[in-house]
């Protein structure tokens, strides 16, 4: 059997799973599952932009909050429709990524990871301080979950759930999609040489810029349906420490994989789950052991997997 | 004779004081292979570097094809069929060969937008990969790693990448550099046999003079940012003036 096939079993064996799950799981599980695949959906699309282009942004929790701030909003003032609110919260993500990302990708390397880090604490302090409309430190509240077409009802964690296995399954699908096409393709170009990728007649910038845009785009996703599982949104998820979180995910699974930033969040959500009800300074024994995780398996525990069985990427 | 493809009027460059291309005027004809030579630091690469837009000009025009191209940005004189390979190895080291080909012919054929198509269904753009690297020697060598090439091949790879660009005019910038002999041969007859079809039309800098001397139709010898001389092979290897500031007798 061809490793496609075997790729494409174990992917339908974990939608599988995540079905199971949503039937007969118990709310705590539930809410993990929930919360693993919002990360996931962030992770997976963050890493087009840095494992697959190459650019490190330390600001993608601002597209993460434009996507909740998005979503709520609307909500709260013009309808509170589900699905549309999600496409808004994607829309202003999105666009929000194209007016920081066209300042951003003209720089590479510290200088564009600088950048995006500035442009993130702009985003985190207009949140903070624009009482009015964001509700500043206490966030937007009672953010409700109308039913999907006016019929199909989500207001229960239950139901909820599989508009968020929708939402994942969608993004894997988007996002493999595009690590197996021709801009995919160009995009890792630019990571493994851009100088020569111009001289290849590539438009290295309005590349990098479609790979902001989209990886925005994504973040936003995850943002708007976080937003509707807590019901309320958060200033910090725009603060830096939360745009650290696809980052680290995506290095506990393997940049270099299309796995790696969905076992990334597994690892990371559960681990900090578990470790939380052991101690209160889960936070140094949380950092040790990713540590030990992303020194211990270079190129991500994927990765390592992938080198086991043999063959490299794309 | 036919319209230049490539106008140079006026051309300025220096690094601070260091100028490496003084009121530079040159004429590239469409066919007509061409050969530019000079010592060490002579300012050969510059002149690549800034007629293909890597380095901006201090002073002076570049028309292609009748167009001025003096501030465009590289990827759209490429676009035009303005290509060059690079004097150190400079490919995607991390992709195999056949994706280093790839990436150019997707690009230039402008498929490189398509977001969610498969990049296993691009037939033509696989066929006319093939065919480069058919060309230059690497088909067997199409699923390795760039960077697990020997330097040789890493050379071959260097200038079918900048073919795969389909260039109208074609830089490369000491494409034999650390070839053994053999090799050396193989590449320099490949060059010789695409000017002669007329798609592409060459300018390579060479350090080797047998190499140079029997293959150009034309010399241009650069020393310290002037055009020393400018001809056909025979009238340059007799130039006293080239003899004196650059070849030393023992190479002729
Ligand atoms: N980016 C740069 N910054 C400063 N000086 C430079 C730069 N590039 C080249 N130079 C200088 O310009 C001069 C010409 O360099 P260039 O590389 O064009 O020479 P060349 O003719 O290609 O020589 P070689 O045969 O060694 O390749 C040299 O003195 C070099 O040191
Ligand atoms: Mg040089």
């Amino acid at each position: 059997m061809s490793r496609t096939w075997i790729g494409r079993l174990c992917w339908a064996a974990v939608l599988l799973g995540l079905l199971v799950v949503g039937l007969v799981g118990s709310r705590f599980v539930l809410y993990l599952a929930m919360r693993v695949m919002l990360l996931a959906i962030f992770a997976l699309g963050y890493n087009l932009l840095f494992g697959r282009t190459g650019l490190l942004s330390f600001g993608h929790g601002a597209f993460y909050a434009g996507g909740a701030y998005g979503m709520a909003l609307f909500y709260l003032h013009l309808n509170p429709d589900p699905l549309l609110g999600i496409l808004v919260g994607v829309a202003v993500a999105a666009l929000l990524a194209l007016v920081i990302g066209f300042f951003c990708v003209r720089h590479t390397e510290i200088y564009f990871a600088m950048l995006t880090l500035a442009f993130g604490m702009m985003v985190f302090s207009l949140i903070w301080n624009l009482r009015e409309i964001t509700g500043g430190d206490d966030g937007l509240v009672g953010i409700g979950r109308d039913p999907v077409f006016g019929v199909i009802s989500i207001a229960r964690d239950g139901q909820f759930y599989f508009l968020v296995l929708l939402c994942f399954a969608l993004t894997l699908w988007v996002v493999h999609r595009i690590r197996s096409s021709p801009f995919g393709l160009i995009l890792a170009g630019i990571r493994e040489n851009h100088q020569r990728s111009e001289f290849a007649g590539v438009a290295v910038k309005r590349y990098r810029l479609a790979a902001f845009v989209i990886s925005g785009a994504f973040a936003g996703l995850s943002g708007a349906l976080g937003a509707m599982l807590e019901s309320n949104t958060d200033a910090f998820s725009a603060h830096w420490s939360h745009s650290a979180e696809p980052i680290l995910v995506s290095l506990i699974g393997g940049i270099q994989t299309f796995s790696g930033p969905v076992v990334g969040s597994a690892v990371f959500v559960v681990l900090r789950e578990v470790i939380e009800r052991y101690t209160e300074n889960w936070m140094l024994w949380f950092g040790l052991i990713l540590l030990v995780i992303i020194l211990g398996f270079r190129g991500g525990a994927m990765g390592a997997i992938e080198r086991r069985l043999g063959g490299g990427e794309s | 004779m036919s319209q230049p493809l490539l106008s140079v009027r006026g051309l300025y460059k220096a690094f601070g004081k260091v100028v490496t291309a003084r009121d530079l005027d040159i004429d590239f004809h469409p066919g007509q292979l061409t050969s530019i030579i000079g010592p060490n630091g002579a300012g050969k690469s510059t002149l690549i570097n800034v007629l293909t837009g890597a380095l901006p000009a201090d002073q002076g025009r570049i028309l292609f094809q009748g167009r001025d191209i003096t501030g465009l940005p590289v990827h759209q004189r490429v676009q035009m069929g303005l290509c060059r390979s690079f004097q150190v190895v400079n490919v995607f080291p991390g992709l195999s060969v056949f994706h280093n080909v790839q990436i150019p012919v997707l690009a230039l054929a402008g498929r490189g937008r398509r977001v969610l198509g498969s990049l296993a269904r691009e037939q033509e753009a696989r066929r006319e990969t093939e065919r480069i690297l058919e060309m230059v020697g690497l088909a067997d060598k199409a699923s390795q790693p760039a960077s697990a090439l020997s330097h040789g091949d890493q050379r071959l790879l260097e200038v079918g990448i900048a073919l795969a660009a389909r260039p109208r005019l074609l830089f490369l910038d000491e494409p034999t550099a650390g070839m053994n002999p053999v090799e050396r041969r193989e590449i320099l007859a490949g060059i010789q046999r695409l000017s002669r079809q007329g798609v592409t039309t060459f300018v390579i800098v060479e350090h080797d003079m047998d190499i140079v001397f029997s293959l150009s139709d034309r010399v241009i010898v650069l020393h310290r940012g002037d055009i020393i001389c400018d001809g056909e092979p025979s009238a340059v290897q007799c130039d006293p003036q080239v003899r004196e500031c650059y070849l030393g007798e023992e190479v002729l």
